[in-house]
């Protein structure tokens, strides 16, 4: 059977580096003309399409991409995951709110904080297995949100209002509006992070990682401190979702802790699941479609959530490994398979 | 005499009530081959357990090297030189087998995730020396050819001898296998002999848990016998085998039915 | 404030009494699945809600009480509380039945990697309450108010009022005959069995997909009953009910060691209690996070809980 995720390696793999260069570049100027596509069939009814493509699309494509660090590499649970979105958007919006400093000068302070709070709740977290993870994170996330609720020094139920843009670089102004210089800027941060978890793939790390997500208690014993790298794979994820937060805050300009609910864990969950856990591009492809098709489909969008939790359901049942699935392929080895 | 390597003194393990180990001492001795044989459940895997870590005794004390290990983190036990394979194969099954080898030699990495990422010389050079590392001690044991196929996709008797070559991966001056020709045909198993000697006049040490008397017989330097978690023989082999106890102890067991 | 929780200090157990009668129901729900299958059931957080608007149902359109209908008495009361408890039992267990069966058994007979079964889970979970959402428009649901809440009389200065006495009496009662169920029936003892050795017990010829069944069955059943007990005394629901409460079950279950019924039984009360007291102090606003808390502290320094097996041990 044809199947697109091996054949895609195929080709990359046999490619020498020019090749590889000119394909990725390829890619790279696919992704940056999306902006472009604007008042075509792509138009959705709910939104401006330029501003579908920043919320919830790309936004969702950071945040899936950091998640499946946790979950699709680790093999780690995370339902809390909204929690470093909502520490990056504040730090945001409090930092952009009351003091001089820019989006630029914010973006690393909300990383720091973002991994700051996932070093908190790993060390104890961590420690724990499987399904305590999962209600552990969950109850995290919700003692973020219902701490920026009730702490009305942050804004309370109201929220942050008036958070500045971000300044304008080379000449490029990012008003309101502009929705194309947000997405090309969202679109670093998606290459950067690309970079990030390719590379720690093919080392050290992601070898931990991937023996601890298929057996943790073998991985110990062969001496992969697993403990140590449970923390960096959610301080990684978390900063990540920090840094999807600080971008978010300086786009919406408004925030309150009605964004940053449980249901955004379970979209972002959504996201890496349908698209297949510990695949780069499947989570990416997952995170395009949940995140653009309830707004370019009406029905879907009153009932988004109820969709998203079908789609956990037929998933996880029919096709767990996604649409585009992890590696499974092996190289062939002509002739030597005689002696099975 | 050669000097002793790992040391179990009194060492008792209970679950609950049930007793696993019952004050078992014995040692292992520098470069020789042990043989630890037993009827099943009589708390050979236990043993094992106990030595990486898995479980924390209840009495006694373990040493290795002069040192106490317990209540030492797993991976640090086996950083300090004690590595296992699993009686139940327990690799990981969508890795290919020289990646298995590979997330073994990394114990001894001196590069961490930092300069991983950012591409650090050092991180370069030791990915480039354990990969070629790895690939001799698929050749060592035998299954070279298969370095680049997925661990789950092996044949059982490969899966086997991957286990014992990812546990050399962890460089250990220790080796324990746990039922390495469990499941393997009498030609299997004359190789399998082979290999653990290679492994041994390699430098390592051996504690070998086998059920094919005529296997750990003839491999190894000394046996050790436990029935009941308790250690009732520890000699030569030739001693052993003609030993009362232990000969009541296997009587009725049918000798190596699995 | 001190002052005042010592006058308060009794009604407010009477109060936390109830509300931990409604925990160890639900957490009832949650420790008999994870005793069997050795999983979270996620989705119970739903089952308990469904149970609460097949009580409403029961009161409004069988019985056709509204805001402004008389509230019953004597004999009439009775008999409208237990099929107002049964309605929401049998919605409750046939509900999680059926939930079994679309969302788990087919990935634990495929033996799948451990993570399937738990999104599975959520995504029930998340299907259920969406469903009601759409269905209730996003709506708290109030239920006409069946019956009077009398005061009975006092009790070392606590007022003991009729509601809060029948959810004591009634929660003991059905933790009683779940005790029993378990010791005595056929299935009760193959349910334990399972439990303590899933292996043995199929040797033994255990039929496990028919024990997994009964086990959703009265796990869904003790949790329907917290359902209705829930508008016995809050007379109100939503489809969102469920998260809150479902965690707090769970933290409940947790308390006194998952997989144990008695712990079930010690955690839920216990948990009532203190979540009572701590709103008293605290502000209710901050009674999810007091919860949150307990379940952080109690796993963190004693997953096996008071009474139940290791979590963290493992076998290699
Ligand atoms: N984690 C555990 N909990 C309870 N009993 C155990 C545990 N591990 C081993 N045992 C018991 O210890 C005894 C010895 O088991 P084991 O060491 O596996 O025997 P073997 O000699 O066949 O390898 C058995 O009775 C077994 O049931
Ligand atoms: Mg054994």
């Amino acid at each position: 059977m044809f199947n697109l995720r091996d054949w895609g390696a195929d080709v990359w793999e046999r490619s020498s580096r020019p090749i590889r260069v000119l394909i990725a570049l390829g890619a790279i100027a696919i992704a940056a003309s999306l902006p472009l596509l604007g008042g075509t069939f792509l138009n959705t009814p709910v939104a401006d399409y330029g501003s579908v493509l920043v919320f919830p699309v790309a936004i969702f494509v950071i945040m899936a991409l950091g998640l499946n660090i946790v979950i699709g590499k680790s093999g780690l649970l995370d339902l809390g995951y909204v929690a470093f979105f909502a520490i990056g958007a504040y730090t945001m919006g409090l930092l952009g709110t009351k003091t001089g400093l820019n989006s630029w000068e914010i973006l690393p302070i909300g990383i720091a904080m973002a991994m700051f709070a996932g070093l908190i709740l790993g060390v104890p977290a961590l420690r724990l297995r499987g399904d305590y993870l999962a209600i552990i994170t969950l109850g995290f996330g919700e003692i973020v949100r219902i701490t920026a609720l009730n702490l009305n020094s942050i804004g309370g139920a109201n929220g942050i209002v008036g958070i500045p843009t971000p300044p304008t670089v080379f000449g490029l102004e990012y008003t309101f509006d502009n929705h194309r210089l947000y997405f090309w800027t969202f679109l670093i941060i998606i290459l950067l992070t690309i970079w990030m978890i390719r590379r720690l793939s093919v080392r050290r790390a992601g070898r931990a990682w991937e023996s601890i997500r298929q057996d943790e208690d073998a991985a110990e014993l062969m001496g992969v401190p697993t403990f140590r790298y449970k923390i960096w794979a959610f301080v990684l994820g978390a900063s990540v979702g920090g840094a999807a937060g600080v971008l978010y805050a300086s786009k919406t300009l408004f925030i309150s802790p009605d964004n940053f609910t449980l249901q955004v864990s379970i979209l972002i969950l959504a996201c890496v699941v349908f698209g297949g856990m510990g695949n780069i591009w499947g989570v990416i492809l997952g995170a395009i479609i949940l995140g653009y098709l309830p707004d370019r489909i009406r029905f879907i969008s009153d009932a988004r959530l109820l969709v998203f939790g079908a789609v956990l359901v037929l998933m996880m049942n029919l096709r767990p490994d996604g649409i585009l699935p992890r590696k499974k392929r092996e190289k062939a080895l002509p002739g030597k398979n005689q002696n099975e | 005499m050669s000097e002793s390597i790992l040391k179990l003194d009194n060492v008792t393990m209970q679950f609950g009530g049930v007793v696993a180990l019952n004050d078992v001492t014995f040692e292992v001795r520098k470069q020789e081959i042990l043989g630890l044989i037993g009827p099943n459940g009589a708390g050979k895997t236990t043993v094992f357990n106990v030595i990486t870590g898995v479980y924390q005794i209840t009495k006694g004390s373990i040493t290795f090297n002069g040192k106490s290990i317990s209540g030492i983190k797993r991976y640090r036990i086996t950083k300090g030189g004690i590595a296992r394979t699993f009686q139940n194969i327990r690799l990981w099954g969508d890795m290919t087998a020289l990646e298995n080898v590979i997330t073994a030699t990394d114990t001894h990495k001196k590069s961490g995730l930092l300069s991983g990422l950012f591409g650090l010389p050092v991180s370069r050079k030791e990915e480039r020396r354990d990969k070629v590392r790895a690939q001799e001690l698929l050749d060592f044991i035998g299954i070279g050819e298969y370095a680049d196929r997925l661990a789950k996709n092996l044949p059982y008797g490969v899966q086997r001898r991957l286990e014992i070559a990812r546990a050399l991966g962890t460089n250990p001056k220790l080796l324990l296998l746990d039922e390495p020709a469990a499941g393997f045909n009498p030609a299997e198993k004359v190789e399998l002999a082979k290999t653990i000697r290679k492994i041994r006049d390699a430098g390592y040490t051996v504690l070998l848990i086998e059920h094919d008397m005529s296997l750990v017989m003839g491999v190894s330097d000394r046996v050790v016998v436990i029935d009941f978690g308790q250690k009732i023989a520890d000699d030569l082999p030739a001693k052993v085998q003609n030993d009362k106890r232990v000969i009541e102890a296997y009587l009725g067991v049918p000798d190596d039915a699995s | 404030m001190l002052a005042n929780f010592q006058n308060q200090f009794a009604s407010l157990t009477v109060g936390g009494l109830s509300l931990g009668f409604i925990y160890v129901l639900i957490a009832l729900g949650y420790t008999m699945v994870y005793g069997v299958l050795r999983m979270i059931n996620f989705a119970n957080s739903e089952i308990f809600m469904y149970g609460t608007f097949a009580s409403i149902v029961v009161i409004r359109d069988v019985f056709k009480f509204t805001q402004q209908s008389e509230p019953a008495t004597g004999f009439r009361l009775i008999y409208i509380l237990l099929f107002c408890l049964i309605g929401s039992m049998l919605m409750a267990g046939i509900l999680s039945v059926f939930l079994e069966l679309v969302a788990y058994r087919r990935l634990r007979n495929k033996g799948s990697n451990k993570l399937a079964p738990l999104i599975s889970a959520i995504g029930m979970s998340i299907v259920l309450a969406e469903f009601m959402r759409i269905l209730t428009d996003s709506r708290y649901v109030g239920s006409p108010r069946v019956m009077e809440k009398k005061v009975l009389g006092n009790f070392f200065g606590a007022e003991l009022r009729l509601d809060n006495v029948i959810i004591v009496v009634a929660g003991l009662v059905l933790f009683i005959g779940l005790s029993q169920f378990v010791d005595k029936t056929r299935l009760g003892k193959a349910i334990r069995a399972v439990s303590m050795n899933e292996d043995a017990a199929k040797l033994m010829g255990v039929n496990l997909n028919f024990v997994v069944s009964g086990t959703f069955l009265v796990g869904g059943l003790m949790t329907g009953a917290a359902g209705f007990f829930y508008i016995l005394k809050y007379e109100n629901t939503s489809f969102n009910i469920g998260f809150e409460l479902g965690i707090a079950a769970f933290t409940a279950a947790i308390l006194g060691g998952i997989g144990n019924i008695k712990g079930a039984f010690y955690g839920g009360i216990a948990l009532g209690l203190l979540e009572t007291y701590a709103s008293f102090f605290l502000g209710t606003q901050w009674k999810a996070v007091t919860v949150f808390l307990v379940l952080v502290v109690v796993l963190y320094f004693r997953p096996n809980g008071v009474f139940g097996e290791a979590i963290t041990q493992t076998r290699a």
